[in-house]
């Protein structure tokens, strides 16, 4: 508590976890206590989903202690009730059809399938069966059973992986106004995305912590990004070209999209466009 | 109950097959007259008519079984789907989520179970069998069918999570172990009919009681991680 207010806090201690007797994630600890998005980076089988699933409840720790508000989560089923999971499978039955599958879960722990088919727009979908959707719409259907109830912390692994561009960016335009009073946790191998979106950087590696703190702190190179167009653009761009693509630099990837309307302006017939380096790739590399 | 319904209808036919065989080949033993084997001394003659119903119990109760396998086959596709992992995520034990399937077996059987007993009834009663032998008949049979799909789910439900490739209601371990106390209710009732109802209210008693721990003891034995996918 702070001056009478109950300060929400998620904290992890000396946090070791894995499955049988593999031990896949090493004293992490971390405390967090700002309600934002916190993007929680690293290569395949650093250990991302193994620490969602310790933060959610699911693995007991090895050693230390995971609690939310001072409640311990493997142990608490009512702190375990705060939290939302979204994993990377679809976790709905498909023999159904999308309103049933969402009431399943609001039978089981309560919600407002209405609001979330609403919310995720949904309505048009609601009596069609779960297993003849496309991969997109059933990823806003999974998404979707984390918003049938209020709850304080969300562990996204991976939400817009197999997911077209506009789902994306309407799941991650949710989530930013989630992250106004609630903690979400949201592992991608998009390192834009992660630009994108995330105000707080956690990158794991070899089951380790190795950084924790503030995206805009972290001190990246910049963005290499080549352009392939069918005409000529060197006389309005001050691009090196490389193998067949125009190489521009910027410091933050959101300049591109300026660049690329200046170049359809201009005439240019763009035909693809291609990051060549990101700063935050460094995380991924040993 | 109706996810597993819909999921798997040749259980629901086979549960069916089964019901109008055991109805068919235990109320057709009314036809045949007290047997007095010859020139043989005997302590008593075998009353076929009025014991052979009796094998009805043990042989509706296999079709209780039988409805309920599809509940085992639903809790694997959950667990390979990632349901199971969703509903731990919520604040569900393990153990919850046992004893809602075991629940959704159970509910699934006595409906259907009371079908059977029904029509077992209706036929017995035409063929002439006494009202009282029926009803002792439809008693047993639910006592035993219940305590049958008890055993078999738990059962299946622990191996299926214990095994790294769950292979659902394949997956024979289960039912095996599961059906085991039917054998005592098949056999002893036309062995010592006078003794019938107390040997399979005992039976079911007994697999009642031997479910309920061994629900228990998966439940806290059973970590959580066995149920993800």
């Amino acid at each position: 508590m702070h001056n009478g207010v109950i300060m929400q806090e998620l904290k992890l201690e000396e946090v070791s976890s894995g499955y049988g007797t593999e031990e896949i994630i090493h004293k992490i600890s971390l405390t967090l206590t700002e309600p934002s998005i916190y993007v929680v980076l690293g290569p395949n089988g650093a250990g991302k989903t193994t620490l969602f699933r310790t933060i959610s409840g699911i693995l007991k720790p090895f050693s230390g202690k995971v609690s939310f508000d001072e409640m311990d989560l493997f142990n608490s089923k009512e702190a375990r009730r705060r939290i939302a999971y979204l994993s990377h499978l679809n976790a709905l039955p498909e023999e159904m059809t999308v309103f049933n599958t969402l009431k399943y879960y609001a039978d089981i722990e309560g919600g407002d399938v209405e609001h979330t088919l609403d919310l995720l727009k949904l309505n048009e979908l609601r009596n069609k069966k779960f297993s003849s959707l496309s991969q997109g719409q059933k990823k806003r259907v999974s998404v979707g059973k984390i918003f049938l109830r209020e709850r304080d912390l969300y562990l996204l692994d991976e939400p817009t992986s197999n997911v077209d561009p506009k789902i994306s960016k309407e799941i991650r335009e949710l989530l930013i106004e989630l992250s106004k009073n609630k903690f979400v946790l949201y592992s991608s191998h998009n390192l834009y995305e992660a630009r994108e979106i995330g105000k707080y950087l956690i990158v794991i590696r070899n089951g380790e912590l190795k950084f924790f703190d503030k995206i805009e702190n972290v001190k990246t190179k910049k963005y290499r990004v080549g352009i392939k167009t069918l005409n000529d653009i060197s006389s309005y761009l001050n691009a090196k070209l490389e193998n067949g693509y125009f190489v521009v630099t910027v410091e933050n990837p959101t300049e591109v999209a300026k660049i690329v309307k200046d170049l359809v302006a201009h005439g240019a017939e763009i035909i693809e466009l291609r990051e060549l380096d990101n700063p935050l790739q460094e995380f991924f590399e040993e | 109950m109706k996810r597993s319904v819909k999921l798997s209808r040749t259980y629901f036919v086979l549960g069916i097959m089964f019901t109008i065989y055991g109805i068919v080949l235990s109320n057709l033993m009314t036809i045949i007259p007290t047997i007095i084997p010859p020139d043989v001394a005997t302590p008593s003659p075998i009353d076929l008519a009025s014991n052979f119903p009796f094998l009805s119990v043990a042989l509706l109760s296999m079709s209780g079984v039988f409805f309920s396998l599809p509940v085992v086959m639903l809790f694997v596709y959950d667990k390979n789907s990632g349901v199971l992992e969703y509903l731990l995520s919520t604040g569900l034990d393990q153990i919850d989520i046992f004893k809602g399937y075991v629940k959704a077996s159970l509910v699934l059987a006595v409906y259907l179970l009371s079908f059977a007993v029904i029509l077992n009834t209706a036929v017995g009663a035409l063929l002439g069998i006494s009202l009282n032998l029926l009803m002792i008949i439809a008693v047993l049979t639910v006592a035993i069918g219940v305590s049958e799909v008890f055993l078999v789910t738990v059962c299946m439900v622990a191996f299926s999570s214990l095994q790294k490739t769950p292979m659902g209601a394949n997956q024979p371990v289960g039912v095996i172990i599961g059906i085991i106390p039917m054998f005592p209710a098949l056999l002893l009732p036309i062995i010592f009919p006078s003794h019938a109802i107390t040997i399979d209210l005992s039976v079911a008693a007994v697999t009642i009681f031997a479910s309920l721990a061994l629900l228990l003891s998966v439940g806290r034995l059973i970590l959580r991680e066995k149920l993800l996918p």
